[in-house]
């Protein structure tokens, strides 16, 4: 073969190559507290993003006004402290020119780098609780997870009506995700009658008998939404080796996983929790399984919505037909609705509860552990749990 | 509940933490007053040895003691090669020594993190249930934790007052050159003291696992606390680790208990600053002599 022909046939297979496997790529960047209380939490979403990226990926990218990108992704730890969502934040925008984000976790970190993204027009998808990480001003900022304001209300209705408990304790971390749980648990726990001590305590803490032998002494619920899955644990096995024998409730984030290994199946009989997903349904169950064989351990329940939040960002970037243009993908991904998700078909609601409607729209559920699993007890929407 | 019987309780959940705090806060203070070196890698040593520990006694299912003696064994071991490979440069150098410990904290702490992964583990309690005493209750578990520290601080306190090995540290610690001319291996005792040292956050972080649970994040809150014992103590003295942590200990519960938990921490530095400024060498301490 002559030296040209060589060259020529070199070159046609990169071509070949390059027609197959698209030369560009969007980069995802997963920015999340990767160390700390909520690593699980963020290796929930990064779980997600990696699982999205790969499916994508298999089909030959995603085909975006007939180009194939690839999908890649990128993690930042911002170590749940909010100084250091700033700065990951940064080296994500200006560094990496990232401008789709799954994160930020924490309320803290979505607050501190809510100006940061809007000016960047970055589109983000956060775990953040408060009601201050989505609103008008901040139109990039999208939340692919069920918070305590859409499922407090119902649930706490529900669990009073079933329980009858009438005073019931609050343990949270004092920080902006603690107050602002701590707040939105207070009205609905008073609008269901019941009274709600709400008591903070400093988020590196471990020991909680001091606080629990005072709280526990008139209280006949505890409550523990809102904190991380190890700290709701350690409660829940201090709270129990004091002798409560009261009922508990986690309304908040899905912790049951976590809780269940470190507070042990016996102190954790009879806990009612936040349930997210419904893995009776096929694909949620499918991804339960996935994660499962590939981590090892079982999955944070958040990780499908993380996943179903970048479907629908997918989703909006080929309706737009655009992969750079972000105030586009958001316009277009704010007209989105029933798409189908992991988590069956989803859409964006909250206009009236935030000003902007970028709280995703998804059924949820109560659960009950129950010989160390959790069982489905009831199904809601944010109207009321039957 | 009565008032009695709470403040019976408060004491007693006090003492319970204070011992783990003195633990803590002996091996941290051990360190400084023979080496010189403010380690604040102290905490990261308790996290390897509760790690050990559960990976031992929870998963292997060895037997309790055995999984004791080979968790704090093998954290000891790696001490040694710690002090070899990095603080034996430091000795003295307090500064230097200081920076030094937060990269061996950071790096013991991410090798943990890659080799055992974030997420928490729980090792099955040793004893289990409560014991109850005239409405106090006292659950069997923190039990075993104020005997097994209580055992570890009358072994040191036997080993340093009574032992060849034990002389020769407080020796050191009182002048390094001096023992040195009298014929005491300097080179031997510096190593051994900082293995002995994180032995004792080793056994700390043992008798804490099954209580609280066990992640590569666990180490930092513990340092802190025996830094802020040893300042109260006063740093190197031994009794001085022991009324700080106990004190420490006790103000966390109190104030936990009748006022609130961001009161307790609010205490706690108050109780340092106060000591800082009419007290700086601490409650045990000596002065330093000037030059």
């Amino acid at each position: 073969m002559k030296r040209s022909e060589l060259i020529a046939v070199l070159a046609a297979l990169v071509t070949c190559s390059g027609a197959a496997w698209a030369e560009d790529s969007v980069t995802i960047g997963v920015h999340a507290s990767f160390s700390g209380a909520g690593a699980a939490f963020a290796e929930g979403m990064l779980a997600a993003t990696e699982f999205a990226a790969e499916d994508v990926n298999k089909e030959g990218g995603l085909e975006v006004a007939g180009k194939r990108y690839k999908i890649l992704f990128k993690q930042y730890d911002d170590r749940y402290r909010a100084a250091d969502a700033v700065t990951a934040m940064d080296r994500l925008m200006i560094q990496d020119g990232i401008r789709f984000v799954v994160g930020p976790m924490g309320s803290a970190a979505a607050v501190a780098t809510k100006d940061q993204t809007t000016s960047g027009k970055v589109i983000t998808m956060t775990l953040a609780f408060t009601p201050r990480a989505l609103g008008a001003d901040a139109p990039f900022a999208y939340r692919p997870v069920i918070t305590t304001g859409e499922f407090s209300d119902p649930q706490v209705a529900w669990l009073m009506k079933s329980t009858s408990a009438k005073q019931v304790v609050s343990l949270l971390p004092n920080d902006e995700t603690g107050q602002q749980i701590g707040v939105a648990n207070f009205n609905s726990y008073a609008k269901a009658g019941t009274k709600l001590q709400v008591e903070y305590f400093e988020r590196e803490r471990v020991d909680f008998v001091p606080i629990l032998t005072r709280i526990l002494m008139k209280a006949d619920g505890l409550e523990l939404g809102g904190n991380s899955p190890t700290t709701a644990g350690l409660i829940l096995k201090q709270a129990r080796e004091l002798g409560y024998r009261g009922p508990v409730f986690v309304t908040g984030g899905d912790v049951s996983a976590e809780m269940l290994k470190v507070a042990g199946k016996d102190a954790a009989e009879g806990t009612y929790v936040h349930l997210p997903i419904d893995t009776g349904l096929p694909d949620t169950a499918a991804y339960v399984t996935r994660f499962k064989a590939k981590y090892g351990q079982n999955m944070n329940g958040f990780s499908p919505f993380f996943y179903a939040g970048l479907q629908m960002l997918f989703t909006a970037m080929k309706k737009a037909g655009t992969v750079d243009d972000t105030t586009v993908i958001a316009k277009t991904l704010d007209g989105l609705s029933d798409v189908p998700t992991t988590m069956g078909k989803a859409g964006w609601t909250g206009e009236q509860k935030y000003g902007i409607k970028h709280q995703i729209d998804l059924p949820f559920y109560v659960g009950q552990i129950k010989d160390g699993v959790v069982t489905k007890v009831a199904t809601c929407d944010v109207n009321a749990c039957k | 509940m009565s008032m009695n019987v709470i403040l019976a309780q408060t004491v007693v959940n006090g003492l319970m933490v204070g011992m783990i705090y003195v633990l803590m806060a002996i091996g941290f203070t051990m360190v400084f007053g023979i080496m010189r070196i403010v380690n604040f890698a102290h905490g990261e040593f308790y996290m390897v040895g509760a790690f050990l520990f559960a990976i031992l006694y929870g998963s292997n299912e060895m037997q309790f003691a055995v999984s004791v003696f080979l968790a704090v064994g093998a954290t000891a071991l790696l001490g040694l090669v710690m002090e070899w490979v990095v603080f034996r440069r430091f000795r003295g150098n307090e500064l230097n020594g200081m920076i030094a410990s937060v990269g061996v904290a950071l790096i013991i702490q991410n090798s943990a993190l890659l080799m055992w992964g974030s997420s928490a583990r729980t090792v099955p309690p040793v004893v289990s249930g409560v014991l109850s005493v005239g409405g106090i209750v006292f659950p069997w578990s923190r039990l075993v934790v104020i005997i097994g520290a209580i055992i570890a601080v009358v072994s040191l306190n036997l080993l340093v007052g009574r032992t060849r090995i034990g002389r020769a540290m407080r020796a050191v610690a009182q002048d390094a050159e001096i023992a040195q001319v009298q014929g005491i291996r300097v080179d031997v005792i510096f190593p051994a003291a900082f293995a002995l040292g994180v032995s004792l956050a080793a056994f700390a972080g043992v008798l804490m696992a099954p209580v609280l649970s066990v992640s590569p994040f666990i180490g930092l809150a513990p340092t802190l606390k025996a830094f802020v014992i040893v300042v109260i103590g006063g740093l190197g003295s031994v009794p001085g680790a022991v009324v700080g942590g106990l004190l420490i200990g006790l103000i966390e519960s109190f104030a936990g208990t009748f006022v609130s938990a961001s009161l307790s921490e609010i205490l706690q530095f108050l109780v340092v600053i106060a000591v800082v400024l009419l007290r700086p060498q601490g409650l045990l301490g000596r002065k330093e002599r000037e030059a």
